[in-house]
């Protein structure tokens, strides 16, 4: 029911083990809110947000599947996997046992998802951390995430659902590599060929009158 | 075939000797074996298929698992053993016939997820047998046993995309099987709902509906539209995602209503001028379902096109009556459009062109013509008269409209305001109250059209009076103005009650010797009336029932007025209501329980709430109430909950079928006729203060109204507040008078002082006057003694020239010194 236009949809899926805050990235992401206690997800929810990217001067419209942690869900959430052009793989830093995990994840991404797929591993809760105090509560030291994202060819941050650090930062740096992607004909731009991203070109006229302004989501 | 019989031959044996079916399947399992040749195995599937008509235990006990094995291995390499496999095993779990054994062949299938699996890989498959078979084997699966192919088809590897693959699929039959296994497969599973959402449902549901010809096409599109549907209803999360895809506006499309209009621009006619048959009804139908549910729903950003449209649908166009009840019931209940301001034209059918011509109207205000569309009826109340439940049952939506409108206070006290003579400006007569104040002629048969119009007017001004004491109390101050001629064109009014009123102008009301009578006058006056006309014994039954239905609707409009209103209730009792409520209860027959139960409960509202002096007062009324007895009265005032009308009534239902006539069958229920007695609203106030009524029917009239025990929350809530308000506010003027009062006195203190200060200035005048006296006296005696001074030292001088001795003075003293 939106009347802003957007250059591409970008579908996302959210993954990672139970409770490492990825409904909370969600809700700060589209609410700019924090979820203080949330139940936990059922199977997938939906969300959504417009994201500017100014050095290519596009909108990006990002369409989020925030998907259950929970293992009876798992099964469910992985078809959520193929249609997706992006993917964050969450953390917690300060749960060791969530980062270890992390790896069965993206097992399960690169089985089901599109080779193309951008993956951006985020080490979620920092605001946990405090390595001056004798509070601190990291157990994921941020170097050792680093390498093994590097290993792995992922994109890296971490951030706080909290207090709102990095979040936006995680969803921009995975959108600008997608972007880089179609830019350098990772996926034919005429026909994009990743389910997960959309262009919006004013096809499909028949059904939408105001296609000139608003782009029809259509899979072209 | 040749092989076919052939097979059968060496079946059936060298001997010729009949075998057992059993014995039959038995056979045929061995050939199903991946050890025989691929033909081998096609024919016994075949043969099986052939024997599961018949035999269909026999199959099922002995042949599944080897079906499966066929299944699983051949039937994506040779779609004909597939087709055959596909369709032996669908005969095999149907229910229609042998109930138990389809459910046990289906559990037997269904035990684990390998066989779902499967079915969804051969999806894939393009041809169209195998695609076909498959689906139609699915479908009867799920209708066995959904909740358990559910669970197996979300862990499925490819399984939603195969279901959308299909639904995409061109050949008309398989996409429309498609259909019937989504609508299935989504049944109460959000989980599954929401994948397909993902995997792109919205889009090619969308496609197909706008393939077939949008709301023009087929029972296809209404099937597409209905899965949309329950795609959406019940989550959520859908809801938001559909929101986003752009679709929402070609629902608005798909009704020729234009998405992106300004509100100052009058709604197009290509859309509210169409050309209607059952199935575009139906698709339409479906459209504004989906419509409904957008905008209903919470966190909607409420967009005012999709409100304005269902409006326009309603009010101003010719869909027919049914959909535009359901674009009236898909309004949301907090109802946010300005609909006082917002300005859309009706259209009336030209007379004798069987609905092919229309006049487009004046533009009248949303409000105007949504109280026109339930005073009325449609097109100005051309087919009021057959009051078909359609008819009734939109005027009622429209009335649910007003009364969600109206919720808010304001917009109550903005109206009825309207409705109030001002000193100065001249009052317009509204319809409303025109319809209300309709005197009933008991010399003819009473008008259904009027009585309709009359009721449904008293179920919208009762909408504006509960619950709010600001304008019940307005309320009392309403004089109806006559119905002049200018407006009796617009709006549908009985010959015989305008006649004799239409031609008095304003001034010669002003000269007239007897001042215009308010509201609550006329309508004690047309009940008494119709309280009369009821009580005659030539009534037919019909007449009878027309004459009650009014009186119900007086009644039920008054109790709600007069509860909580003693001034209501002294205007009432001051227009003799205490007589005419209490005449039917005298004379009512067993059977009848709707009037005098009403009478009742109005008579025990006026006792509870005569709070004011008057000359009726509780003590004059006891008496009578005694000597009809308190216990009788309360019994025949409860037992109104024990009649059907009352009964019926839900938050969804008001319209009833008119039960006297013999229902056929052949007709729509919308197209018979219907009756309306009670709306919800009464039914819950009925049912929330009977109890109050009934308790202060048998307290004395010296004590207090009982009902301040039975006080809403709500109204606790505001005495509480109120009494803040008035501790703080007398808090405050306590402050202020002190500060008053310490203003005050300093102002008195300066008044002293200044007092004081001229009495000072006064003295100290006169002490200064004093001092200069003082001062030149002083210098007279200086001047006195130098004199003295002077004489006494000649005196000396000529003491010592006389040569007496004298004092040596301090004087000389000095002079000597020097």
């Amino acid at each position: 029911m939106a009347g802003i236009s957007w250059n591409y949809v970008f579908k996302f899926i959210i993954t990672g083990d139970a409770a490492v805050g990825k409904s909370s990235l969600l809700v700060r992401l589209t609410d700019q809110r924090f979820l203080a206690n949330p139940d936990p997800t059922l199977g997938v929810e939906f969300g959504s947000k417009l994201l500017t990217i100014p050095e290519e001067n596009k909108v990006i419209k990002l369409q989020c599947w925030d998907t259950a942690g929970t293992e009876s869900f798992r099964s469910i959430t992985r078809s959520y996997y193929r249609g997706a052009a992006g993917c964050l793989l969450v953390y917690d830093v300060t749960s060791r046992k969530s980062f270890v995990n992390a790896r069965s994840w993206l097992a399960d991404v690169r089985e089901h998802a599109d080779p193309h797929l951008t993956c951006i591993l985020v080490g979620n809760k920092v605001d946990l951390c405090d390595s001056e105090s004798s509070s601190d509560r990291r157990q994921v030291p941020m170097e050792e995430a680093e390498l093994f994202a590097k290993e792995e060819g992922l994109l890296f941050v971490e951030s706080s659902a909290k207090s709102g650090e990095n979040v936006e930062k995680a969803f921009e740096d995975a959108a600008r590599d997608i972007l880089s992607k179609i830019r350098r004909g990772v996926f034919d731009d005429d026909r994009v060929s990743s389910p997960g991203v959309k262009l919006s070109k004013p096809s499909n006229v028949a059904l939408d009158p105001g296609a000139g302004s608003k782009p029809s989501c259509c899979n072209s | 075939m040749e092989f076919l019989s052939q097979t059968y031959v060496a079946l059936r044996g060298p001997t010729g000797a009949p075998q057992t079916a059993a014995e039959i399947v038995g056979k045929l399992i061995d050939r199903l074996s991946p050890a025989t040749l691929l033909a081998d195995r096609r024919a016994a599937v075949l043969a099986l298929k052939g024997l599961s008509r018949d035999h269909k235990q026999d199959v099922g006990e002995r042949a599944l698992p080897g079906l499966l094995q066929v299944l699983y291995n051949d039937a994506e390499v040779d779609p004909d053993i597939g087709k055959a496999t596909l369709e032996t095993l669908t005969m095999l779990c149907d229910v229609e016939e042998e109930r138990d054994l389809g459910f046990k062949n289906t559990d037997a299938i269904l035990e684990n997820e390998q066989a779902l699996h499967a079915l969804m890989a051969l999806l894939a498959d393009n041809n169209f047998y195998t695609r076909f078979a498959t689906l139609q084997f699915l479908s009867i699966l799920l209708q066995n046993r959904r909740q358990r192919v559910q669970s197996y088809f979300l862990t499925a590897p490819s399984g939603s995309r195969s279901i959308i693959a299909v639904l995409e699929d061109k050949r008309e039959i398989i996409r429309n099987e498609a259909i019937a296994v989504v609508k299935s497969l989504i049944t109460q599973s959000a989980d599954i709902q929401k994948v397909l959402a993902f995997e792109g449902a919205f889009e090619k549901l969308f496609n197909m509906v706008t393939q077939e010809g949008g709301v023009d096409g087929g029972a296809v599109t209404e099937e597409a539209l209905i899965c949309l549907d329950s795609f959406l209803r019940f989550n959520s999360s859908n809801q938001t995602y559909f929101r986003e895809t752009g679709l929402p506006s070609s629902l608005l499309s798909l009704l020729l209503f234009p998405p992106n209009m300004s509100m100052q621009e009058l709604g197009p006619q290509e859309f509210a001028l169409q050309f209607w048959d059952d199935q575009k009804l139906a698709n339409a139908s479906a459209v504004v379902g989906i419509i409904g549910l957008l905008v209903g729903s919470k966190g909607a950003q409420e967009q005012p096109a999709y409100i304005r449209c269902l409006i326009e649908m309603a009010l101003a166009s010719n869909a027919p009556t049914v959909l535009k009840t359901k674009a009236l019931t898909s309004l949301p209940s907090n109802l946010n459009f300005p609909m006082s301001d917002f300005i859309l034209t009706p259209y009336m059918p030209v007379p004798e062109t069987n609905g092919e011509e229309w006049d487009r109207l004046e533009a009248a205000t949303a409000l105007d013509a949504l109280v026109e569309l339930a005073l009325h009826g449609e097109y100005n109340g051309m087919d009021a008269h057959k009051r078909l439940s359609g008819g009734l049952m939109m005027r009622a939506a429209a009335v649910s409209v007003f009364e969600n409108f109206v919720r808010k206070e304001e917009r109550k006290q903005a109206f009825i305001q309207r409705l109030v003579p001002h000193v100065g400006s001249e009052l317009l007569p509204n319809p409303l109250i025109q319809s209300l104040v309709m005197i009933p002629n008991s010399d003819t048969p009473l008008d259904p059209v009027m009585v309709a119009s009359t009721h449904f007017a008293s179920l919208l001004f009762s909408h504006l009076l509960r619950n709010s004491p600001r304008c019940k109390s307005l309320a009392r101050s309403i004089k109806p103005q006559p119905a002049t001629g200018s407006d009796t064109g617009n709006f549908f009014v009985p010959a015989d009650t305008t006649a004799p009123q239409a031609p008095i102008p304003a001034e010669t009301l002003a000269e007239d010797d007897e001042p215009p009578q308010t509201l609550c006058q006329i309508m004690t006056e047309n009940l008494s009336l119709s309280l009369l006309a009821r009580s005659r014994a030539n009534n037919s039954d019909r007449e009878a029932r027309e004459w009650d239905r009014l009186i119900v609707a007086y009644l039920c409009l008054l109790s709600q007025w007069l509860w909580e209103e003693p001034g209501a209730v002294r205007d009432f009792l001051d227009a003799g209501g205490l007589g005419i409520l209490v005449e039917p209860v005298n004379y009512a027959s067993e059977g009848d329980l709707v009037v005098p139960g009403l009478c009742l409960f109005l008579l025990g509202i006026c006792y509870e709430f005569n709070r004011e002096p008057g000359e009726i007062t509780r003590n004059t009324t006891y008496p009578i109430l005694n000597r009809l007895g308190v216990d009788t009265l309360i019994g025949r005032m409860s037992r109104l909950r024990e009649d059907e009308r009352f009964k019926a009534v839900s938050p969804e239902i008001s319209v009833l079928p008119f039960n006297t006539t013999p229902v056929s069958h052949l007709q729509k229920p919308e197209e018979q006729e219907g009756e309306i007695w009670f709306d919800w609203a009464f039914v819950d106030f009925w049912k929330s203060t009977y109890y109050t009524v009934q308790r202060g029917l048998s307290t004395e009239p010296d004590q207090l109204a009982s009902a301040s025990s039975g006080q809403t929350t709500e109204l606790t809530m505001l005495v509480s507040s109120l009494r803040e308000v008035i501790r703080t506010q007398s808090g405050e003027i306590e402050s202020l008078n002190a500060q008053l009062k310490q203003t005050l006195s300093s102002n008195d203190q300066l008044a002293t002082l200044q007092k004081d200060i001229a009495k000072l200035t006064i003295e100290l005048q006169e002490s200064e006057e004093k001092r200069k006296e003082t001062d030149r006296e002083h210098e007279d005696l200086l001047v006195l003694v130098d004199e003295l001074s002077g004489k006494h030292a000649q005196d000396k001088a000529r003491m010592r020239e006389a040569g007496l001795d004298v004092s040596e003075d301090e004087g000389e003293d000095g002079d000597d010194d020097e």
